[in-house]
């Protein structure tokens, strides 16, 4: 039998004090650049239950961004809406299945992912140490806003409920949907997966796969900047978010994780700040963190927290 | 159906008119004690240039090797996410992007999802004609490595792993998880899941071209390779009552002329990566297979 996941395991990371004032400065900087919206329908992807478009807009940087926005044909004057955050590899899915559900989906593509990547693209493996030595240019600090900006595209369309809107992933996704969480109050239900940027220095010593592994093979190359490379993720780590977060949460973490060790799940679910906050451990699952299971979890919780679906 | 091979000659010819002539490059970032990872370039049919992360273990072999086929998303990984990296003390291992991912996106860059239907109404011109010759040009380099123990290669994948190692000798074993051409005309009315969702997606736009996607797909359909396939083979089935369960695949297990295991999954990547590492490990004569897990699947 394995060794038991500790529940109760602390990271070693630390929050700085300029935190806030680090990504105070950041969203101001992001609030200058107009989002110039554009949203391009798509016939091909569109059918009789769901219409499908292709969106774009600006964000830090002003990288242009793109996104699958999807809306159920039939569908109220305001409808509840769902941003969908993308795995590190993943290719950002059309999130047909949301707006199936009676859902308006998001479906964001943060810079460097595909059909995102003209002006920025550090490639894979490569995105989670690019310019890891500074935290005013790490690859993320764009990465985290290109996702953010994808609430206030939510926000600028007539036919989305602004009052109802959730954010959800797995694996990164799972850490950008925590903050997202963090740093947009709109969002009023977040359900995070096998949270990934949560507890990187933790993970680089509990898990030798990638993509953790990157930061280890740059570290076994430039032994003499651990210290910067920890410096810069402590601005980025998930587990100092944690506690902005006040909207109801529910997290699932596999205990057999080999991409993000369930450690650092538990280590972050302890930092939430919210009091509405859940979190679904399950044994026997790796980094689908039980999603055969938890599937239906998340489909009540954001049913209860953004009202039914139609 | 007819037989896979008479099909596919004449691509197998034009693709033997180029040489692959691979250009290596040692990459000391992903370097480690244990393995060396190389970045290779190389021809294939078009001529088309591809990349691959070629990562050869330290000591003197030699040794087993597993061949990531090329895979259906943009990213081409050194490893699968979640292997541990000590994989690659006991294997070779070679990841090859097929022409249109990352690395050799250029001319030719492939969307995702899109891929899947570029060019299918044509079975000369769709896209992944070029993908399996890419996927055969993969195998051809890696059977030219000294340090590989030609008995013990792996070639693992989705539907792209057993295709090819129908088409061309070498493989010693597969591991194949059928995703995109098996009874594919059948099956992507019956889901409105990506990536078969694509094939949903151009029938509803251009439902006058049914029939030649039809005739294409025939020409891809896994079940006209599996004659050819007489390495010993791992077939992932989903799980029971999904598009690709056992029971779906049972014809296709049927036709393969290697020893076969069906394995169905238990919807768990850590039970069904699991069974694939063991099942892999046994067969290439890795003993301590502990060794090279991911802390968290160890016993």
């Amino acid at each position: 039998m394995p060794k038991a996941v500790a529940a109760e395991y602390r990271s070693v990371v630390r929050k700085p004090d300029d935190f806030d004032a680090f990504w105070n400065d950041v969203l101001r900087q992001a609030s200058t650049i107009p989002l110039d919206a554009e949203v391009v329908p798509d016939p091909l992807r569109s059918s009789d239950d769901v219409e499908v478009f292709q969106v774009f807009y600006t964000s830090l940087d002003r990288v242009r961004v793109a996104a699958w926005y999807c809306r159920p044909s039939r569908r109220a004057e305001r409808t509840p809406a769902i941003m969908f955050t993308p795995g590190y590899q993943m290719d950002p899915p059309i999130p047909k299945d949301w707006a199936r559900k009676g859902y308006i989906a998001l479906s964001v593509a943060p810079r460097g992912k595909l059909r995102s990547m003209r002006q920025f693209n550090p490639g894979y493996p490569n995105l989670l140490t690019h310019d890891i030595v500074d935290r005013h240019t790490y690859a993320y600090r764009g990465f985290y806003v290109d996702t953010w900006r994808g609430v206030d595209f939510l926000l600028s369309r007539p036919d989305v409920d602004a009052a109802r809107i959730g954010v959800t992933g797995s694996s990164q996704g799972g850490g950008l949907t925590i903050t997202t969480a963090a740093m947009r109050r709109e969002v009023r239900a977040a359900a995070a997966g096998a949270p990934y940027l949560c507890g990187f220095m933790d993970a680089i010593e509990l898990t030798h796969t990638y993509p953790y592994e990157e930061i280890n093979d740059y570290l076994r190359l430039h032994p003499d900047r651990r210290q910067a490379v920890a410096e810069t993720l402590a601005y980025f780590d998930g587990i100092n978010f944690a506690d902005r977060i006040t909207c109801p949460v529910v997290v699932n973490i596999g205990l057999r994780d080999n991409v993000c060790p369930p450690e650092t799940g538990y280590a972050l679910f302890n930092r939430i700040a919210a009091k509405d906050k859940q979190l679904h451990p399950y044994d026997g699952h790796g980094h689908e963190a039980g999603r055969v299971h938890h599937g239906a979890v998340v489909d009540r919780f954001f049913a209860e927290h953004l009202g039914a679906a139609t | 159906m007819t037989d896979a091979r008479d099909d596919w000659q004449p691509t197998l010819d034009e693709l033997a008119r180029y040489p692959a002539r691979p250009d290596i490059e040692v990459l000391p970032l992903r370097s480690t004690a244990f393995a060396t990872l190389y970045g290779v370039r190389l021809t294939s049919l078009g001529p088309y240039r591809l990349f691959g992360y070629l990562s050869i273990p330290t000591g003197s072999g030699p040794f087993p090797a597993i061949y990531y086929a090329p895979k259906y998303q943009s990213v081409l990984e050194i490893i699968p996410q979640g292997t541990a990296n000590l994989q690659r003390s006991r294997y070779i291992t070679w990841s090859l992007a097929g022409r249109g991912q990352r690395n050799a996106d250029s001319p030719y860059a492939a969307m995702f999802p899109g891929l899947l239907t570029d060019g299918i109404d044509d079975a000369r011109a769709y896209v992944f004609r070029g993908i399996v010759a890419d996927s055969v040009r993969g195998l051809e380099f890696l059977l030219t490595r000294p340090e590989l123990d030609p008995a013990r290669v792996v070639v693992f994948g989705n539907d792209l792993a057993l295709i090819t190692a129908a088409l061309a000798p070498g493989a010693s074993h597969v591991v194949t998880t059928p995703a995109l051409f098996h009874d594919t005309a059948a099956l992507a009315p019956k889901t409105q899941a990506y990536p078969l969702e694509e094939i949903n997606d151009y029938l509803r736009r251009f439902p006058e071209r049914i029939e030649a996607v039809h005739r294409t797909l025939a020409g891809f359909d896994l079940r006209a390779f599996a004659p050819r396939v007489t390495a010993t083979t791992l077939l992932m089935a989903g799980a029971p009552g999904s598009a690709l369960d056992r029971r779906a695949l049972q014809p296709l297990a049927a036709a393969l002329r290697g020893p076969v295991t069906v394995y169905e999954s238990q919807q768990s990547s850590y039970k069904d990566g699991l069974y694939v590492e063991e099942w892999m490990a046994a067969r290439c004569g890795i003993t301590d297979v502990q060794v090279i897990l991911p802390e968290h699947w160890r016993a």
